[in-house]
């Protein structure tokens, strides 16, 4: 009989903020892909997971846009959601409250069409129990840049960024938009700001034709990819961000089981996210949690962290804590 | 009379079902049979529909669930049959499993058809695969002592259902667009004439179909009328509430039709 102890999941997400956030596992549901967290928790034992990132929120309610919002695309889909949500204060008066009695932290994600309004957000949710960090996402348009997406361009995702760290002491994670021309300048950027983590990546900007109709198959015209087919785009991603920054990274895009987010760890991120693979396994991000325990066992590993940048010659990220 | 229709509350699983039974019926469908976990067939109502994966293990192509309503359960068996229609790839490979092999399915998912307990008469109004949910509604219907006018439009007679898929007690009439069988045209033609009859109306089928039908009670309503309950048809990803892709305008606001829906009340949507 082995008297083996098993290997250590836990990764610690912000080495530098005293308020800390330190997962016991590195499985987190995306943003936007598991409701506020209640839509899953009868389907599966949420209270295990690592983490989970709610639904975008915006300081204002919006109704989102017009239907179709979503379709399918070769091992992925496309949607145009909208970001519809209840605003922040609607948002801060009805979720947060449920979630401080929940044992797995809640990463609030939102978004803003200003720099002062990203910081308006962060200030409104420094000190609202129930909310462990926040995942701030800059792939949305610059009302002030004249629409031109945040996470393009490193000034502005140095200024998002900034600004939220001056307005929270919480964990700050900079969600990264694919679509950079130069991820790692804009990692960098962001790296810079002293936000704890970031994570990569959002959805990338595609379109998809109905030929019948001769028209797009989403009302939106244009939509995010998600899914398996973006899954080569995110690793190599991950793998020049890692090289880029020292503070932790979280990888996702196309996850759906073991060999998708090794992947991820060994170019370099410390934990992960699930996104549209729980539409069709809501069991994934749990199955995970036990593939990686039973992997990392079987290799003999002490810890997940024996793995992360194990692909990546030049890999920075999280090795100064 | 306009009850408020209840949101999803019953159990939601994700299971691996074997299919027992998979024959044809209406000329392009099918009937697939499997078995569902114990303990979830008490839960189950007529309008309540499941989440398929269209897809082998370890597969991700095609990536989403398709969601079929529930055609019927055997309780003894503890298995539940679906009506499907393939129209992509898919449809197509869900109906081409055999018994023996295997679904993994994600339900119950959505709200379900409410019959008040003074409606004596009901109508059902079904076009095309929209029969599977109401086939379900007669059955329970019929078996509390109510009475049944069913109506069913499909553009040919052997797309019809089969008269024996239904309960005897319901009276079933059919509309063909070529008019092969029963009433040559729309179904929802045939509806004017039990307007006045019905106590409620109960609707599943394309959302053209379930807008002439609202034209026909729109012109025909005298006082309150009957209370009208549709089941919309929107293209899904997660069938819980999570990605908002579902969603139905509807005169609160905007709904998700897999956890408010479903069935709602035809004048609570917005129609466009
Ligand atoms: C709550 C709910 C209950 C449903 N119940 C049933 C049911 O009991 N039986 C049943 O057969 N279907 C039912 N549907 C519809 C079913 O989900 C779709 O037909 C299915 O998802 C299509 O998958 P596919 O792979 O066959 O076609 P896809 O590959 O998704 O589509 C192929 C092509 O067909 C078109 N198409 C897809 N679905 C339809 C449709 N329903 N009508 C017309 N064109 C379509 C698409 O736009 C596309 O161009 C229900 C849908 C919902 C939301
Ligand atoms: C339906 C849907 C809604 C999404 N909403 C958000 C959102 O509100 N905020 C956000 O930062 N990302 C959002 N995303 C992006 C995901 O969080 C994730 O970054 C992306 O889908 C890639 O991961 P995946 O391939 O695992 O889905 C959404 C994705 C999908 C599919
Ligand atoms: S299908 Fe996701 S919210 Fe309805």
């Amino acid at each position: 009989m082995s008297t083996q102890t098993r290997a250590s999941l836990q990764v610690d997400l912000a080495p530098h903020n005293p308020r800390e956030l330190i997962l016991r596992n590195p499985v987190i549901p995306a943003s936007g892909c598991f409701g506020y967290g209640q839509e899953y928790s009868h389907v599966i034992d949420v209270q295990r997971l690592g983490a989970f990132c709610s639904k975008g929120i915006t300081s204002q309610p919006r109704a989102g846009n017009p239907m179709p919002r979503i379709t399918e695309t070769p091992a992925g889909m496309l949607n145009a959601i909208g970001l519809q949500n209840p605003g922040i204060d609607a948002f801060i008066k009805k979720y947060p409250p449920i979630w401080e009695h929940w044992d797995v932290p809640a990463i609030v994600n939102f978004s803003a069409d200003t720099v002062e309004e990203f910081a308006e957000m962060a200030r409104k949710l420094d000190d609202v129990p129930g909310v462990a960090a926040l995942e701030v996402n800059i792939s949305c348009p610059n009302i002030h840049a004249g629409g031109f997406c945040f996470g393009w361009d490193a000034r502005m995702s140095a200024d998002v960024s900034r600004a939220v760290r001056e307005a929270t002491t919480l964990p700050v994670i900079i969600k990264l938009s694919p679509g950079a021309v130069d991820i790692a300048e804009i990692a960098a950027a962001v790296a810079e700001q002293g936000v704890d983590a970031i994570s990569l990546i959002n959805t990338l900007v595609g379109m998809s034709i109905d030929p019948v109709t001769r028209r797009s198959r989403i009302a939106n015209t244009t939509g995010g990819l998600s899914g398996p087919a973006v899954k080569p785009v995110a690793v190599r991603q991950v793998y020049q961000v890692a090289q880029a920054v020292d503070i932790p990274i979280i990888g996702l895009g196309g996850i759906f089981g073991l060999n998708d987010a090794l992947e991820f760890f060994m170019a370099g991120a410390t934990a992960i996210e699930m996104g549209t693979v729980c539409f069709s396994h809501p069991v994934a991000p749990i199955q995970l949690i036990d593939d990686l325990q039973t992997w990392l066992d079987a290799q003999g590993c002490a810890s997940i962290m024996d793995i992360v940048g194990v692909a990546n010659p030049q890999f920075r990220a999280g090795k100064d804590s | 009379m306009a009850a408020v229709l209840g949101k999803a509350s019953a159990p939601v699983r994700e299971w691996t079902g074997e299919i027992t039974a998979n024959r044809t019926i209406m000329g392009d469908s099918y009937l697939v049979t499997f078995t569902m976990p114990e303990g979830l067939a008490q839960h189950i109502e007529p309008g309540h529909f499941v989440n398929v994966l269209p897809s082998g293990a370890g597969s991700f192509d095609p990536l989403l669930r398709r969601p079929y309503s529930i055609y019927g359960i055997d309780a003894a068996a503890n298995t539940m049959t679906l009506l499907i229609r393939p129209y992509g790839r898919g449809g197509q490979w869900i109906v081409d499993q055999q018994p023996g092999q295997s679904l993994n399915v994600l339900g119950i998912l959505g709200n379900h058809y409410e019959v008040a307990p003074r409606s004596s008469h009901l109508l059902m109004v079904a076009g095309g695969v929209g029969a599977a949910p109401l086939k379900m509604l007669s059955e329970q219907a019929v078996a509390q002592g109510k009475s049944v006018v069913y109506l069913l439009g499909a553009r040919r007679e052997d797309q019809l259902l089969d008269a024996s898929e239904l309960p005897h007690a319901v009276e079933y009439i059919v509309a063909t667009e070529d008019g092969s069988a029963g009433h040559k045209g729309f179904v929802t033609e045939l509806a004017a004439n039990y307007l006045t009859w019905a106590d409620q109306i109960f609707t599943c089928g394309p959302t053209p179909m379930m807008a002439a039908l609202r034209n026909v009670i729109l012109q025909h309503r005298f006082g309150k009328g009957p209370q009208v309950q549709i089941s919309v048809e929107r293209t899904m990803a997660c069938g819980v509430g999570a990605c908002l892709g579902c969603v139905v305008e509807t005169k609160k606001g905007m709904k998700a039709s897999c956890v408010d829906g479903p069935v709602f009340d035809m004048e609570s949507v917005v129609w466009g």
